[in-house]
C-alpha cells in the first residue's frame, strides 16, 4: 500500500476568525491551496467564504487529517460549487 | 496582532464586484451592517508578520460610512 505525503495539507479547521469574522467562520473546514511560499511565510492559502483563495496566518487554523473517501467527496463538492466573487 | 501592515499607499483601486455580485455579502451585512457592499482590489506595500516587505495585490469590503474592512493578500506581486 502506497502512502502519499504532502507537505501542504488539504483541508483545515478555523480556530480564530477574530481579523476576518466575514471572510472565516469559527471552526468551519476550510480548503487549502497548495503554496509553498506561503508556508514558508507562516501562512496558508485558503479558499475562504468569498470562494476564493487568500493568504492567511496558519496560526489561524489547526490542521485535519481526513479519510481519502472524504477528501475526494469534499474535492468533489467543491468543483461543483457556484463561482466566487 | 493583523495578518500584515500595509506601508503607504494603495494605488491601482479597481471594484471587482458590488452588492449581491458579493458571494459573502451576506455575511459582510450580518457581520458589520448593511450598505452597499462592494469589493476592491488594489496594490500596496505591506510588511508581513515575520518582517518581510511585500508588493501585493489586495482585496478588501467597503460600503459609505462603514469604512473598509477584511484587508486579505491575494498574491505578491514582482
Amino acid at each position: 500500500m502506497t502512502t502519499r505525503k504532502s507537505s501542504t495539507p488539504r483541508f483545515v479547521i478555523c480556530v480564530n476568525n477574530a481579523e476576518y469574522p466575514a471572510s472565516l467562520e469559527l471552526h468551519k473546514v476550510y480548503r487549502v491551496v497548495p503554496d509553498a511560499d506561503a508556508v514558508a511565510d507562516g501562512d496558508l492559502r485558503i479558499i475562504d467564504e468569498s470562494g476564493e483563495d487568500y493568504l492567511y496566518p496558519a496560526a489561524y487554523f489547526v490542521v485535519i487529517d481526513l479519510p481519502r473517501p472524504i477528501v475526494r467527496a469534499m474535492n468533489k463538492s467543491y468543483r461543483t460549487a457556484q463561482p466566487a466573487v | 496582532m493583523t495578518s500584515f501592515e500595509i506601508i503607504g499607499e494603495i494605488v491601482d483601486i479597481e471594484t471587482i464586484a458590488v452588492g449581491s455580485t458579493i458571494r459573502d455579502v451576506a455575511r459582510l451585512r450580518k457581520q458589520y451592517g448593511p450598505g452597499r457592499w462592494r469589493k476592491l482590489k488594489g496594490t500596496a506595500m505591506i510588511r508581513l508578520r515575520n518582517g518581510k516587505v511585500r508588493l501585493a495585490e489586495i482585496h478588501w469590503y467597503e460600503a459609505h460610512g462603514l469604512g473598509r474592512k477584511e484587508f486579505k493578500r491575494k498574491r505578491y506581486l514582482k
